[in-house]
């Protein structure tokens, strides 16, 4: 195993609150993007989830970078070799970045969720991640190393709206 | 219009749902709307020359959308979408076709509801399949009252 990946395996994040609640601004243009007009996502939709809600998997996408927070752009928009990704992604939100993994290609290999409820516009969410699995494996087109993160996904008052276990797949560059 | 349980054959295929062609505007918005960079979606000279990609590629992000809508809109109102597991195994390019399918497993009555095992997938123009899975839908019976809402899985 690449040197110093197993000491990151079972690492959990605190709890962190997404930096906006459910905009209904937000979820119109989601939906809009995925091409999903179910009207159970409008404004003043009337449906057995007793308010307007936001699609299934609308908690993953909403850990975004806060007021304030560095911008990624002004510390790499000249670098040619920035993946415009770095430790944004949603997919490691939280965690702190593998360092032996520094500077690896990332693609999104796969997920399982477990949903309970949709989340509601004006709602507030927060999650929290752990590093589950880290192995690497030999490819076809060479070594590649899967990171396998946990997460949940919750009201403040710990109701658990769904639970996601994802793969990322790192590959170091060519 | 949910579809209830007692309707459901085993080897059943249901009507796929169609996205596409998805060009670069499709995925640009997608990557606006969720407010993720990642040039490998939008930036094809980036995908190509840096990452040695064959071209843009389609989120895998959005493509898992496209599974949970066509799974949501299946189960209707009075069903729910329980657990989804896909993998993203080949990659789709930009401009092409999906085609979000599924094919019924298994099913079993546990009761108040019943439970219904799909394998799933996403197949291109060519018949490519990138993302094959499985997932676990509730549905009333017929006559029945609907799944529950929030969804907590009966023992």
């Amino acid at each position: 195993m690449i040197e110093g990946l197993e000491k990151f395996i079972g690492i959990q994040s605190e709890w962190e609150t997404a930096c906006d609640a459910v905009e209904p601004g937000a979820v119109r243009r989601f939906t809009q993007a995925i091409m999903d007009d179910d009207d159970a996502y409008a404004p003043k939709a009337a449906t057995r989830f007793g308010a307007p809600v936001a699609p299934p998997l609308y908690p993953m996408m909403m850990f975004r970078r806060p007021h304030g927070a560095p911008d990624p752009l002004r510390i790499h928009g000249n670098d040619p070799d920035f993946d415009g990704l770095g430790q944004s992604s949603s997919l490691t939100r939280g965690l702190p970045e593998i360092e032996p993994l520094a500077g690896y290609a990332l693609l999104n290999g796969g997920t399982e969720v477990e949903l309970f409820r949709y989340a509601r516009h004006g709602e507030t969410i927060r999650m929290r991640s752990r590093y589950a699995d880290i192995t690497e494996k030999e490819t076809s087109k060479g070594p590649i190393v899967l990171v396998t993160t946990e997460s949940e996904f919750a009201t403040p008052d710990g109701e658990v709206l769904l639970r996601a276990r994802r793969t990322l797949i790192r590959r170091k560059p060519k | 219009m949910t579809v209830a349980f007692e309707d459901i054959q085993t080897g059943q295929e249901i009507a796929p749902l169609v996205k596409g062609p998805l060009g670069t505007m499709h995925l640009m918005r997608w990557s606006a709307a969720m407010e993720n960079w990642h040039r490998i979606h939008y930036d094809r000279t980036f995908a190509k020359e840096h990452d040695k990609l064959p071209d843009i590629l389609i989120n895998g992000s959005l493509k898992q959308q496209f599974v949970l809508q066509f799974l949501k809109d299946w189960a209707g109102r009075d069903g729910w979408v329980w657990k989804v597991s896909f993998q993203f195994r080949a990659m789709n390019l930009v401009d092409e076709t999906l085609d979000i399918w599924a094919r019924v497993k298994d099913k079993r009555d546990i009761g108040p509801y019943g439970l219904v095992e799909l394998e799933i997938g996403i197949r291109n123009a060519a018949g490519l399949e990138s993302t094959p899975g499985s997932a676990t839908i509730a549905l009333p019976h017929r006559n029945g009252s609907p799944v529950p809402y929030p969804f907590r899985p009966s023992a």
